[in-house]
């Protein structure tokens, strides 16, 4: 028996022991191993052993969490009396519960040990690629790292989860830079499960390099106008997490602030949206196979050919509400693509802008969303005429995903989501 | 509070390298109430050893979640085969850092434990006084959270210490119904650094702030959308912190300089008009503590203020040993990290730009046609000082007095071109310090501004 599952064993027993009948816990161990590099060369190497054990107990309707990384006796006896101290503290609320059952199972993910003289030199292939071909760009910072995690979730309904997981990632901070100007900081991450491809290779990290070369050059918008936005797959995944956020996440449904509240089976959206939260999908490396509730994850359609299927609630929030569960509360987003080649879409633009970054305010509840697009070029007769500066979008997430124009037939996944370019109308664009 | 089984492992430092051994613990409470459902209940604490070892300018890092001599050892070793393997493949050679002076800080505060019963009871009651008062609110969150910061930073060739770093708040939000039918919400932060017992032993003085909320909400309920373009505004303090942290104080962290910042060529320039005069404080400012005071960085530096805008000249740099050691500048205590896990970044403690001599009632009549921006929601800003704020709180000026209030809407510009407009400064300023700055790890941070009178891009449908 692994160390982890005597643990296991031991923290069943002592929650027994101190009468708590109903509990949830995961217990975990990681290793990440991490290499960082500054203005082209290593800078830092990193090695992190870390536990985790996270306990909640349910009380007669009450419940009470506490966590921490003593996975001593004495560490774990004192969670299970926080969690336990925190429920009878706590107030009697018939929403609190765990998933029923599941057959236990144990999944595998990626590859559980680093191969870090492999990865070194696939980051020292990414140093030497960014200098020989992108020579304007500023190599700030890479940080990069493989994290190996053994992790158990037990609950008192017998279900038990274990999962080894294995998965590097790499993240380039850079910026445009020719000696006078200077961009914007420019950043990329990927997800993989493999060193066989050349990082530069994946996502979008080339394209994000060379947008940031091309916004050494900027040219000034004078007015205001609405226009056509193509949000590359990165802005649209920042775009559809905050629209996830704002209608469709637990908090505003139990609010009662969503203004998709009552919308599940309605068309919320353009028809050309179908948006899913996967829990597997071979283009993805950060899909999880069990909820925080104890659920096996499964795929869930959240908006198809712009119908709302479903929020994304985790239990508490759909016994609260009086609605189904999400069996996927992670962040593993896809939209399918369309039919149209990028370069089609920017062609089809009378006057608007290639969105690659966004840096707003957080959008109210109303969904009314103003801020300044970054990595962007403006777009005119369908040519792409040159990156600009000071330039503010403004406009509404339920109407951008309403006035949807085109999805590419190019889709990009990092590892985290997958998402084609869109194209939406109507948004309000204001130069300096 | 730990226990120091950090220094005797200075034995065990390895000469021709510098070294820096945390021992290092965080705490962490949060209750939130939402519509007097209590959604969130949780503790948390995670401890732990690292080891940084520094080869010829390399850094090899490692830690462990564990807190026995033993452990302290085997990450001390992991930490040096981690420099050693990096020192061995560098194509170029590199150096070490000069030593700083030595000193032991002892800490300044104790991080003191309460019940949860505590919290939550706080929460019910605040919950209660919004329920009970203001029952047509279409939503109402009170959020109490706590995290703590518990060091012991042992060094071979600078200063150590045991330092402690607990802050605590209750956050009220507020949402009402917009005359349009459409929510509109406000939120406010209460606490500061220290204990519960420190901030929340009476909690009657949170009222009169809960009762404010209030009456900006119902203003905001009946707001209007502010005209887009470029307008003469007076930014509040909240906003005059956020700018000093986000637009100007990343900018002058010497890794964005070294990142091609727009610092890096104006140093000595002028950069603001000569109202404007910018500090990040370490621990004590206009004769008293700041909101988040640091004594003791985790490289071992004594930690002293540095200005970095004076009369409107950039002045500094905010660094660590190794930009300090690249710019010639002396490094003040800025290199800081958050978990056990974390390796010190340069990062803000309490960035301020100083008071003037203007009152607000003379800075909101000087103007006929404006915004009195008042608080933001957040902040983000760029290398090129390129900013972008989001403005949560706002009202009209007409003719010298306050109009409709706002409802959210956006600043932006470019810091060191906006900050040359500022011809107005208020006589005060407002501090915060509730929120995390994010840079590869999360940190507290205090941030604060007088009112400003400036030109600002402000958006609008």
């Amino acid at each position: 028996m692994s160390e982890l599952k005597q643990l296991s064993a031991r923290l069943s027993d002592m929650l027994a022991a101190a009468g708590i009948t109903k509990y949830a816990f995961t217990l975990s161990e990681d290793e990440k191993r991490e290499l960082n590099t500054e203005h082209g060369s290593f800078s830092l190497f990193r090695t992190i052993f870390d536990k985790t054990a996270s306990v909640t107990a349910y009380m007669d309707g009450r419940k009470g969490s506490a966590s921490g990384n003593d996975l001593s006796e004495e560490g774990l006896q004192k969670l299970v009396e926080d969690a336990k101290s925190g429920a009878e503290s706590s107030m009697v609320d018939e929403a609190n519960d765990i998933a029923e059952g599941q057959l236990p199972e144990t999944f595998r993910t990626g590859p559980y040990e680093a191969d870090m003289e492999r990865f070194y030199d696939r980051l020292q292939e990414v140093m030497d690629t960014v200098a020989r071909d992108f020579p304007r760009i500023r190599l700030m910072q890479i940080i990069a790292s493989h994290t190996q995690r053994h992790s158990l979730y037990v609950n008192s309904n017998g279900t038990a989860f274990e999962w080894f997981d294995g998965a590097y990632s790499t993240m380039l901070e850079f910026a445009g830079n020719d000696g006078e100007k200077t961009t914007g900081l420019g950043y990329g991450e990927v997800t993989m499960h493999d060193l066989d491809t050349p990082i530069l290779a994946l996502g979008s990290l080339r394209r994000q390099l060379e947008d940031t070369e091309k916004s050494l050059n900027t040219i000034a918008i004078a007015d205001k106008f609405e226009g056509t936005v193509i949000f590359t797959p990165d802005a649209l995944a920042y775009f559809t997490y905050m629209l996830v956020s704002n209608f469709m996440s637990a908090g505003v449904v139990m609010a009662g602030t969503s203004l998709w509240l009552d919308k599940v089976g309605q068309q919320v959206a353009s028809d050309r949206i179908t948006l899913r939260l996967q829990a597997q999908d071979d283009r993805l490396v950060a899909t999880a196979p069990f909820t925080g509730d104890g659920y096996k994850a499964e795929n869930v359609a959240l908006i198809e050919n712009g119908v709302l299927k479903s929020h994304v609630l985790n239990l508490y929030a759909a016994r609260k509400t009086g609605r189904p569960v999400t069996k996927n509360t992670g962040n593993a987003f896809v939209m399918e693509p369309g039919s149209q080649p990028v370069a089609d879409m920017i062609r089809g633009v009378q006057r608007g802008l290639v969105v690659g970054g966004f840096s707003g305010g957080e959008p109210g509840a109303n969904g009314e969303f103003s801020g300044v697009a970054k990595n962007s070029f403006y777009v005119e007769n369908g040519e792409i005429k040159g990156a600009v500066m000071e330039t503010m979008i403004n406009g509404n997430l339920a109407d951008v995903f309403s006035k949807v124009t085109a999805l590419s037939r190019e889709i990009v996944s990092d590892g985290s989501m997958a998402f084609p370019y869109m194209a939406a109308e109507g948004i309000t664009i204001s130069g300096n | 509070m730990l226990q120091d089984i950090i220094t005797p492992q200075k034995r065990r430092f390895a000469d021709g390298v510098q070294t820096v051994m945390r021992g290092h613990e965080n705490r962490n409470r949060r209750v939130v109430l939402l519509n007097g459902s209590l959604v969130q209940n949780a503790r948390s604490e995670s401890r732990g050893i690292s080891a940084r070892v520094t080869k010829n300018g390399r850094y090899g890092f490692s830690s462990a979640a564990a807190y026995t001599e033993g452990d302290a050892e085997a990450v001390l070793k992991a930490a040096t085969e981690n420099a050693l393997f990096l020192d061995a493949r560098a194509q170029a050679a590199g150096r070490s850092y000069p030593a700083l002076a030595d000193g032991l800080v002892a800490p300044h505060r104790l991080v003191v434990d309460f019940a949860q019963k505590r919290l939550i009871d706080a929460c019910k009651t605040v919950d209660a006084y919004i329920a009970e008062k203001y029952p047509g609110l279409s939503s109402r969150r009170v959020i109490y959270t706590e995290d703590s910061q518990d060091k012991i930073i042992v060094t071979s060739d600078a200063a150590s210490g045991h330092v402690t770093y607990p802050r605590c708040y209750i956050y009220v939000m507020l949402t009402a119904e917009s005359k349009a039918g459409v929510p509109v919400e406000l939120f406010r932060a209460f606490g500061g650094a220290g204990s519960f017992e420190d901030n929340f032993s009476d909690l009657s003085p949170l009222y009169a702030g809960i009762d404010q909320l209030h009456s900006h909400l119902m203003d905001k309920a009946e707001g209007v959308y502010a005209e887009a373009g470029v307008k003469t505004v007076i930014l509040g303090g909240m906003m005059g912190g956020m700018l000093a942290h986000e637009a100007v104080g990343h900018t002058v962290e010497a890794d964005l300089v070294l990142g091609g910042s727009v610092a890096g060529p104006s140093l000595h320039k002028r950069v603001a008009s000569d109202l404007v005069s910018l500090v990040d404080f370490a621990h004590t400012a206009f004769g008293t503590d700041t909101p988040l005071p640091v004594y003791l960085d985790d490289e071992g530096t004594l930690a002293t203020d540095v200005p970095l805008i004076e009369n409107g000249i950039l002045t500094g740099y905010m660094n660590n040993r190794e930009t300090a050691q690249h710019f010639g500048m002396a490094p003040a205590g800025n290199a800081r990290a958050w978990e056990f896990t974390d390796e010190p970044l340069i990062r803000m403690r309490n960035t301020a730009i100083l008071p003037g001599k203007d009152t607000l009632e003379d800075m909101i009549a000087s103007i006929d046609d404006g915004y009195y921006l008042i608080d933001s929601s957040n902040g983000q800003a760029d290398l090129t000082g390129e900013f972008m704020f989001g403005v949560s709180l706002g009202y009209e000026i007409k003719h010298g007095k306050l109009g409709h209030a706002l409802l959210d809407t956006t600043v932006s510009g470019i810091a060191f071109e906006m900050l040359k407009t500022v011809d107005m400064v208020s006589d005060n300023i407002t501090w915060s310090s509730s929120g995390f700055c994010g840079k590869k790890q999360p940190m507290p941070v205090g941030m604060a501004g007088p009112e400003m009178r400036c030109r600002i891009t402000i958006g609008g449908r």
